[in-house]
């Protein structure tokens, strides 16, 4: 397996930039997610170390091996599509096959290959057949066959889960991230759902208008991030996030809401831009009900998710945010509740979406 | 209850197709079981009335009459020879040509597609004369090149080719790339295969078109060593073939329809293919 890196990489359809002087280093069996919404560019970048798209300035190295001026072939990767892209008309083997036989792999190695993929797969009763005598979910692991097979430098997955329905999914995402620790290869995984890349993924790149937002772990995207983009992109339920007035205490932001309740954080006031509008973020869960609690409010709607209940609350100042409690919470619609926020897990946002946290020190 | 009541009513509206159908199959089947009866009587009684064609006795003589024809099976040779080398090389074309226009960038592609579009509005009456003058010019007449060339130019068959391979999703092209695959091994060991179907209905009306053709041979193929089948077959045919000879004339047209017939027998399951679209889904 092989690190990948990107290096200054810019993209250019016609006159417009797609991606622009674009930077990254995947190490050697890492499983890193591209995480974005639809027309950010994460698809361009994965077909951009295919060699399925040129680039038009930077440089692309696999293994240490500059292979941007490579064909698709040459550069060692293989790829998952997220439509399987299967041959239609050859068999499940074949299918696997026929990359090993264009390099003239010698059959028993190829037979040996495929067989070894097919009983990592649990596809060995399906080799004689053909793809369009295949589920959906069956489909799937053949593509992930074929790659398997040729060993690659590699494994680039472009939303592969995306045409699997709810359960499917759940499970195959297991199965990939079995496969991973079994194998330790270098993935690169494409995925507009938070839940894959959080779950799947040891580094999380968020992308967002054809430029990287934040790098990290799933850990570090969640609880740090770095914007506003990405504080509303991962999470379920989305962030909340209220205008505040900052203002100064011992060194510390203190945050006076619009509903009139003041926060104290421990975010460092010489971070933050002075005179700035800022917006308060801060997730369901560092939300809870608590009769002592500074933020009055009134239940509008309330999700029961099993575990836990999530509560749309509106607020004095008409704003509304939602607030999280326990799996058998007594809030009803109706109810007038008071809220206390965890200051610890208040996260600010300035005009320009950059994110400010309080360091980890700060907080113990 | 609404739930029965639409079956109910489905099944009305089914039925009422299905008498469509075997109304218009009925239309469509009765000349031609017309025509193979007609074939086997004797002109002698089939002159007197055609009523007789529903009783005995019946006679192999007209079949027997075009095996005696000295030309026949020269004519037959000469036809398969010209639709099947016009047909292989149609298909050869059309699909690189398609393979061309679909996948391939080059400079003024979306231009010569639309002149390639432009053939199909051109009549082939129109350029007869031109076509007859070049291939004297060239001294190509009497030949089967003269028979087969012409027909190459098929527009048609670009036009399908091309829309078929555009129909072919590109992830399969990328992923025979990444599997190392050439472009000649993409196109003849994934991608063609995939066409099969729009090839066999394409090959099937070329093949017909071809075998049915009769302007042009009979232009071209002067001397009857070189005639089509349906240029030598109705160069028997005497002044009065529609009176006196009409169960000859019969037997002339199944025996010219058969191969056609075979054929599609042998095709017919791409063309259905084809035309439910979905071949490769």
């Amino acid at each position: 397996m092989s690190s990948i890196e990107i290096d200054r990489v810019s993209k250019r359809f016609g006159p417009v930039e797609v991606i622009s002087e674009l930077s990254l280093r995947i190490e050697s069996g890492e499983f890193i997610a591209f995480l974005g919404a639809s027309g950010c560019g994460k698809t361009t970048l994965l077909r951009m170390i295919a060699g399925l798209e040129t680039i038009n300035s930077g440089e692309i190295r696999i293994g240490g091996e500059r292979v941007d001026h490579l064909p698709p072939g040459a550069r060692g990767v293989a790829m998952v599509f997220q439509h399987y892209a299967l041959y239609p008309h050859m068999t499940i083997y074949d299918n696997m096959a026929f990359g090993l036989r264009n390099i003239g792999a010698a059959r028993p190695l190829i037979d040996q290959r495929v067989q070894q993929a097919a009983k990592i797969l649990e596809i060995e009763p399906l080799l004689a057949r053909k793809p369009g005598q295949l589920s959906g979910g069956q489909r799937q692991r053949v593509a992930i066959g074929r790659a398997l097979v040729k060993d690659p430098k590699a494994f680039l997955f472009d939303e592969p889960l995306s045409n699997l329905d709810a359960a499917l999914r759940v499970r195959t995402r297991v199965e990939l991230a079995r496969l991973h620790q079994q194998t330790r290869a270098t993935t690169i995984f494409v995925t507009h759902d938070q839940v894959e890349a959080m779950t799947l993924a040891g580094r999380i790149v968020v992308m967002n208008n054809r430029k990287i937002e934040q790098i990290g772990t799933p850990m570090e995207i969640y609880g740090r991030p770095a914007s506003e983009f990405v504080a509303r992109f991962v999470g379920s339920p989305a962030m909340n996030f209220l205008p505040v007035s900052v203002a100064g205490q011992g060194g510390r932001a203190l945050l006076a809401l619009a509903s009139g309740a003041q926060l104290q954080t421990n975010i460092a006031l010489e971070d933050l831009p002075s005179g700035e509008p800022m917006r308060l973020g801060i997730r369901a869960e560092a939300i809870r009900l608590d009769s002592e609690g500074s933020l009055p409010g009134k239940v509008e709607v309330v999700e029961r998710l099993g575990d836990r209940t999530h509560l749309h609350v509106r607020l004095a100042d008409d704003s509304t945010l939602i607030a999280e409690d326990v799996g058998h919470s007594r809030a009803a619609p109706g109810d007038s509740v008071n809220l206390r926020i965890d200051p610890d897990q208040a996260h600010l946002f300035d005009a320009q979406g950059r994110g400010y946290r309080a360091a980890a020190e700060a907080r113990s | 209850m609404a739930h029965a009541q639409k079956i109910v009513g489905r099944r009305a509206g089914d039925r009422v197709i299905l008498g469509a159908v075997i109304f218009l199959a009925f239309l469509w089947v009765v000349p031609v079981l017309w025509v193979l009866i007609l074939s086997f009587k004797a002109n002698s009684e089939l002159m007197l009335s055609t009523g007789s064609a529903f009783r005995l006795p019946y006679t192999l003589k007209n079949y027997a009459d075009i095996l005696a024809s000295s030309g026949v099976f020269r004519w037959f040779f000469n036809s398969v020879v010209v639709a099947s080398l016009n047909t292989l090389a149609t298909l050869i074309l059309a699909s690189l040509a398609g393979y061309g226009f679909a996948r391939t960038e080059f400079p003024f592609k979306n231009v010569i597609f639309v002149l390639v579009l432009l053939g199909l509005a051109i009549p082939e009456q129109a350029v007869i004369i031109a076509r007859h003058q070049m291939f004297t010019d060239w001294k190509m007449h009497n030949t089967y090149l003269a028979l087969i060339l012409p027909g190459l130019s098929n527009a048609f068959g670009v036009f399908l080719m091309t829309q078929y391979f555009r129909s072919i999703p590109m992830d399969i092209d990328e992923a025979a790339m990444l599997d190392n695959a050439s472009r000649f091994k993409i196109f003849w060991r994934v991608l063609l295969p995939l066409t099969i179907p729009a090839q066999a209905t394409l090959g099937i009306f070329t093949f017909l078109a071809c075998w049915n053709d009769y302007l042009w041979p009979l232009i071209s193929a002067t001397k009857p060593e070189m005639f089509t089948l349906t240029v030598g077959i109705a160069s028997t045919q005497t002044n009065f073939a529609q009176s006196e000879g009409l169960g000859f004339l019969m037997a002339q047209a199944v025996f010219a329809g058969l191969p056609v017939f075979i054929v599609y027998l042998f095709f017919q399951r791409y063309i259905i293919q084809a035309v439910a679209g979905a071949a490769i889904r």
